[in-house]
């Protein structure tokens, strides 16, 4: 059966390029290019697989920026068939991002699944499929590594700490997925040519009453380590287990 | 003040609960079973989510609990905690900080401490938040004499129906609470190796942990054995990363640690610039050495 499927695109910048100033500690993030989140590739890459088996459509949604374009665009390239960029993300109050996001997908009216990662790279917070699952009370299936659909019901494996789980839900759902779900394609020349001439939806966040924390630092901590490094193995060897010992004791 | 927790395998509420007796009345709910890890530690209360607990009907039984009359929120993370802390946020429509391992608090105000740019900062922020999720493992928990009440709550049916359940090879250990951590990184190169690893674990009375490839992609370690920032928060008193470039993901996890000791073959492996001592070498060569030097 045909599915509506929604994905939420999250950008970053490109973290792995990112330093901080050695000597004051401060994040060096400028001229550092944004990418799309690895969890996010992830994402998109289950939901055009879900069009490709059982058919319908993947509508990309990005709570972004005026530069999120090109994300849209290597989504597009990805498989997606239609995308939204919603601008004014701060970033910083995950019940804010949830609100924006719920209203739109609601505006997409009939859904069957909204996909998503479990955590995004940067911040961490894991908060934004719990949050959407109790604001659009649709079920919520956490951290897939593989999803399906079986006639009405979304079908996922999900693994925990202490066991593995085959669980199921009514549509709609959300899914939040993990990187090991899948390996994201990369798109063909023809396709990411293609994507640059599809029309990308652009509209503004409504700002709500929403409180958002103030930032007091945000600065590398300090290693205080010894960095006593031996190249000569012996020595090495003799020094830490003097060092070992003690900490046995 | 007022305090409720969630903490979905009990341990996760010990330190937390240590923490905010202090300032405050605390409500702790644990799921069934594992009631007995947390009721030393002076909740007030101890509330037990007996049958299967998913995000909607752990929700609907928390939200019995009246969560808008407490000051704070605070929920331990995991998988089922982080997408419950998600879904109270929404009811309660309050701004929500997550992954904290430190905080302060001062009446309404929170001040707290993450991680932020995967790891490579940590974010100082000051907020009326009303729901916390914490780092396990981040506070250190101290018994008190008494022991809990606890009040039983049966679960309603999920919406969310369970197909299969496939338990895993599950050893039981708790690598948070070991005092040496032997870990090991993808220069191991292949599960067999591990064998040569193990009589350093013993030598040491250690454990035996492992970054993210080791435990998730290759999986040679089971997930419950992962440090880093999607794993375990690790502080033993030692830290021995073989074969382990370092990457800030991971030191986000064993930053905590008393002295860190790195053997690589690679000189240039970011683990150098934030370990105590390092062996620049083959840790198959390294290790055997270590263990006889050890005895």
């Amino acid at each position: 059966m045909p599915m509506n499927i929604v994905v939420l695109i999250k950008q970053i910048i490109d973290i792995d390029q990112m330093k901080t100033d050695p000597k004051s500690g401060e994040p060096l993030t400028q001229n550092i290019p944004m990418r799309i989140e690895n969890l996010s590739k992830n994402s998109i890459e289950a939901a055009v697989q879900l069009k490709e088996k059982n058919g319908g459509k993947v509508t990309g949604i990005i709570f972004g920026t005026d530069k999120s374009n090109a994300a849209m665009k290597e989504a597009f390239a990805m498989g997606v068939d239609e995308g939204f960029i919603i601008t004014g993300y701060s970033g910083n109050n995950p019940t804010y991002t949830a609100s924006v996001l719920g209203r739109k997908i609601r505006e997409l009216g009939s859904v069957d699944c909204v996909i998503m990662g479990n955590q995004s790279a940067d911040s961490y917070t894991g908060l934004l499929p719990g949050l959407l699952s109790a604001a659009l009370s649709m079920p919520l299936l956490g951290n897939a590594v593989s999803v399906s659909l079986e006639g009405e019901k979304i079908k996922i494996k999900r693994v925990l700490d202490e066991k593995d789980e085959i669980v199921s839900a009514q549509k709609p759902c959300i899914v939040s997925v993990t990187q090991e779900i899948n390996q994201p394609r990369l798109p063909p020349v023809l396709q990411i040519m293609a994507a640059g001439r599809k029309p990308i939806n652009t509209g503004q966040a409504e700002k709500g009453d929403f409180e958002m924390p103030k930032v007091l630092s945000n600065l590398a901590p300090k290693s205080d380590r010894k960095r006593e490094i031996y190249e000569d193995m012996d020595k090495g060897i003799a020094e830490i287990s003097k060092i070992i010992r003690g900490e046995m004791k | 003040m007022k305090f409720l927790v969630f903490s979905e395998d009990g341990n996760g509420a010990t330190g937390l609960v240590t923490k905010l007796r202090e300032s405050g009345e605390v409500d702790s709910i644990t799921l069934g079973g594992e009631e007995s890890k947390c009721i030393n530690y002076g909740s007030k209360t101890v509330t037990v989510l007996k049958g299967r607990a998913m995000g909607d009907n752990s929700l609907k039984a928390i939200q019995a609990m009246n969560p808008e009359s407490y000051d704070k929120i605070f929920i331990s993370s995991s998988p089922l905690g982080r997408d419950i802390a998600g879904m109270i946020a929404a009811t309660l429509k309050s701004l929500v900080i997550t992954e904290v391992f430190d905080f302060t608090l001062e009446n309404e105000i929170i001040r707290t401490k993450r991680f932020f740019y995967g790891g490579k900062t940590i974010l100082e922020e000051e907020s009326r938040a009303k729901v916390i999720t914490t780092q396990p493992g981040a506070f250190e928990a101290k018994k008190v004499d008494s022991s809990s009440p606890l009040n039983f709550v049966e679960l309603e049916e999920s919406k969310i129906s369970l197909e299969e359940e496939v338990e895993k090879d599950r050893s039981g250990t708790d690598i948070e609470s070991a005092s040496i951590l032997i870990s090991v990184g993808r220069g191991i190169g292949k599960k067999e190796a591990l064998d040569q690893v193990k009589p350093l674990v013993e030598a040491v009375h250690g454990e035996l942990s492992g970054s993210r490839p080791v435990c998730l992609d290759y999986k040679w370690l089971s997930e419950e054995r992962q440090v880093g920032l999607s794993g375990k928060k690790v502080k033993p008193k030692v830290y021995i990363a073989l074969g382990i470039s370092g990457q800030i993901q991971h030191i986000a996890g064993m930053r905590g640690s008393k002295i860190v000791i790195a053997v690589n073959k690679d000189k240039e492996a970011p683990i150098f610039q934030e370990c105590d001592y390092g062996i620049v070498g083959d840790l198959f060569q390294v290790v055997p050495k270590l263990v006889s030097s050890l005895k």
